[in-house]
């Protein structure tokens, strides 16, 4: 029987968050979605870093604060974490500043659409015929043109939801 | 030995590039070619204000320098590991770097090949001189960030480090894929960087559980206190995520489905440098972890497993692609399998075949990438190709020969030796896994011959596509790598010997210890 402790239902929240994450990403086809799975993932890993070094009724590992000789929790996995949470935004502000030029290029964020379009670009580079599927028989459904950036964002302006 | 490093010096060489060269020559300079290429990164940008051709040549000096102080070190310190505490701190609580052969044999590897394949070397049409010029110092900026990471990957002694590393190159390899500008970059880019971000919360997964059960990251003490703590399911869990984690940049089987598409649309030197320096990097981490924390057979069962559907999967995928690029990338995918095969043979067997396979990939692939630089178009675009650049399509059809394993060639003798350890193991697996290999083998030597005998064809007149030749400098590097591998194929006997003295080396556990800690941990407590 598991003894449901807040350090059990924290580690598996934070397994949980892990799992939630990678499954957005398998699951989800727009690429902000995607990238919120991502970060989602990536706070679940954080979490459970921070949780190992956590021990019960232990005060912050800070000299002067708290009785002496109180317990501390590990100082190392919050050192561990931090590094890890800035190498993570340092890498989701990096997915949107491309998913930024890729929207401007193509209009669109959808990850199906666009991973045909960048088979058929490589195809068309390569000089050979781009795969075709089984619904769209090669050469009888041409990729739309690529729309303008200026034109999809005055026919599609941003709503808000709710709003 | 532990050689600690005064915080003084090392500040002191960050600062003063001028400084003594003889204080240089310590064990302790092993850090600077970690250290200068970073340093020289973040100076690209303000130098280029000044001078664009410091700038330019910043990049090819530091590397020169890098392989310059390894060798210097490799010699003037032996063949004995050693270590070096980073800023004096000891070893459990500070950061260390090991240096035994192996990690400087990579660590030099990445210096000389980034050189060979520096992005910025006689590639630049003059119609593009002057885009390329705007571009050219943030490109080489991420080249070096690139070569500072893999070359702290192949010497870093502490987990939580190698991860920071490992971050660090596959961010400086986002932005060499997509440097140059199009739009099927920049879309490979994004499902690279998801599938790698993905890869490495799973190896940060790993590496909370292995902190969680052992306390310690520093590989040296993990390795003390792993037969006690390591054994079992827990374990076996984190090294499977360490695994996947650390195999996206080995195009180790689950999370590659980046390679094809990356390759297909990067630049060709960066998936040389991806395809053949990175990849051994993650490999060599995975092979560090495997020798010392995670003793246990089923790990290296696991590894098996992920190679064999590496090698089927990627050879019979190069077996259907239809351009150059995307088949060198499947090709590649399952040459990764072979080595994972080869490190998951027991003992000191299974690290020579290992090394020798992966260095033998380093070396044609790179070569065969360099090749495809202006050969990117599809297979029956290569028509006739001989005719134009007869000693570029001789050097592919030398290479192809040793990748398939002809008898003469390297690639015979470590295909030769993964399968005597691969039969001595003896168990189903591995009877599988030979099986694989000779079916795989098979295949690859279909594919190669196919795109040999296109480029002795006559063209295709009704296309009269012009096939420009490779570019002087990647035919250069190509037959450099193609003497390399022809020197390798004659001196067969006292390579392997060399090798073996090596890979006995990589995986005395105690020795990695005793460098670490030259007291035993034990008496202390």
């Amino acid at each position: 029987m598991i003894p449901w402790s807040l350090e059990t239902v924290s580690y598996a929240g934070a397994i949980g968050l892990v799992v939630i994450g990678g499954l957005g990403l398998v699951i989800c086809n727009h690429l902000f979605r995607m990238l919120l799975a991502l970060a989602m993932a990536e706070s679940g890993a954080n979490l459970l870093l921070v949780l190992t070094g956590f021990r019960d009724g232990a005060i912050a590992p800070i000299i002067g604060y708290g009785p002496a000789g109180a317990p501390l929790v590990d100082p190392l996995p919050q050192v561990l974490v931090l590094t890890a949470i800035v190498i993570g935004v340092g890498v989701q502000a990096l997915a949107v500043a491309v998913l930024v030029r890729v929207y401007r290029s193509y209009g669109t964020l959808d990850m199906r659409d666009l991973r045909r379009r960048m088979e058929g670009e490589i195809a068309a580079a390569a000089g050979i015929a781009a795969p075709g599927s089984a619904q769209a028989p090669l050469g009888q459904r041409p990729l739309p043109p690529v729309p303008d950036y200026e034109l999809v964002r005055r026919s599609a302006p941003v709503r808000e939801r709710g709003a | 030995m532990t050689l600690e490093l005064p915080v003084d010096l090392l500040f002191g060489l960050n600062l003063d590039l001028n400084l003594d060269l003889t204080r240089v020559m310590t064990a302790n300079a092993i850090v600077l070619p970690v250290v200068l290429p970073l340093l020289a990164a973040f100076l690209m940008q303000p130098l280029a204000q000044v001078s664009r051709l410091l700038a330019r040549l910043l990049g090819p000096l530091v590397l020169t320098l890098g392989a310059w102080i390894i060798l210097n070190t490799w010699l003037e310190v032996g063949p004995a590991p050693f270590s070096v505490a980073i800023g004096g701190f000891a070893a459990p609580l500070g950061i260390v770097f090991y240096a035994d052969q192996l990690a400087l044999l990579f660590a030099l590897a990445v210096q000389v090949f980034t050189l060979l394949f520096w992005p910025g070397l006689g590639v630049v049409a003059k119609a593009e001189a002057a885009a390329d010029r705007q571009r050219a110092p943030r490109r080489d900026a991420l080249a070096l960030l690139l070569a500072s990471a893999a070359t702290g990957l192949a010497l870093s002694g502490d987990l939580f480090n190698i991860f920071v590393f490992y971050e660090l190159a596959a961010v400086a390899s986002f932005g060499l894929v997509c440097a140059d500008d199009s739009g099927r970059a920049r879309i490979a880019t994004l499902r690279y960087l998801f599938i790698s971000a993905f890869g490495s919360v799973l190896a940060l997964v790993g590496i909370a559980i292995l902190y969680l059960q052992t306390g310690t990251l520093n590989l040296a003490q993990l390795a003390q206190v792993a037969p006690e703590t390591l054994q079992g399911p827990i374990g076996l869990a984190a090294f499977a995520l360490l695994l996947i984690g650390f195999g996206v940049k080995a195009e180790l089987f689950p999370l590659n489905a980046w390679v094809p598409e990356v390759y297909a649309t990067a630049p060709a030197r960066v998936s040389a440098l991806l395809a053949g320096l990175i990849s051994k990097l993650a490999i060599l981490v995975i092979v560090r972890l495997l020798i010392l924390v995670f003793q246990q057979p089923e790990a290296s069962q696991l590894l098996l497993v992920l190679g064999v559907l590496g090698v089927l999967t990627g050879e019979f995928s190069a077996w259907r692609a239809q351009d150059f690029p995307r088949l060198l990338a499947f090709s590649s995918i399952g040459q990764l399998g072979l080595v994972a095969i080869a490190f998951s043979i027991d003992g000191t067997t299974g690290l020579l075949a290992g090394t020798a396979v992966a260095l033998h990939h380093l070396i044609v692939k790179s070569a065969l990438f360099g090749l495809a630089n202006r050969w990117s178009g599809g297979l029956d675009a290569l028509a006739g190709a001989a005719k134009g650049a007869p000693r570029a399509a001789g050097l592919f059809v030398l290479f192809a020969l040793s990748l398939i394993g002809v008898p003469p060639l390297w690639g015979f003798w470590i295909k030769l030796l993964i399968m005597v350890g691969l039969v001595q193991g003896g168990a189903p697996l591995d009877l599988l896994a030979l099986g694989a290999i000779l079916l795989a083998t098979a295949v690859e030597a279909h594919y190669l011959f196919r795109v040999a005998l296109r480029l002795y064809q006559p063209p295709v007149p009704d296309r009269a596509l012009r096939l420009a030749p490779p570019a002087r400098w990647d035919t250069g590097v190509a037959y450099l790598l193609g003497a390399c591998l022809v020197v390798i194929s004659v001196a067969i006997t006292p390579t392997t010997e060399a090798l073996r003295v090596l890979a006995q080396q990589t995986g005395d556990v105690l020795l990695y210890i005793d460098t670490v800690f030259p007291q035993p941990l034990a008496d202390k407590e």
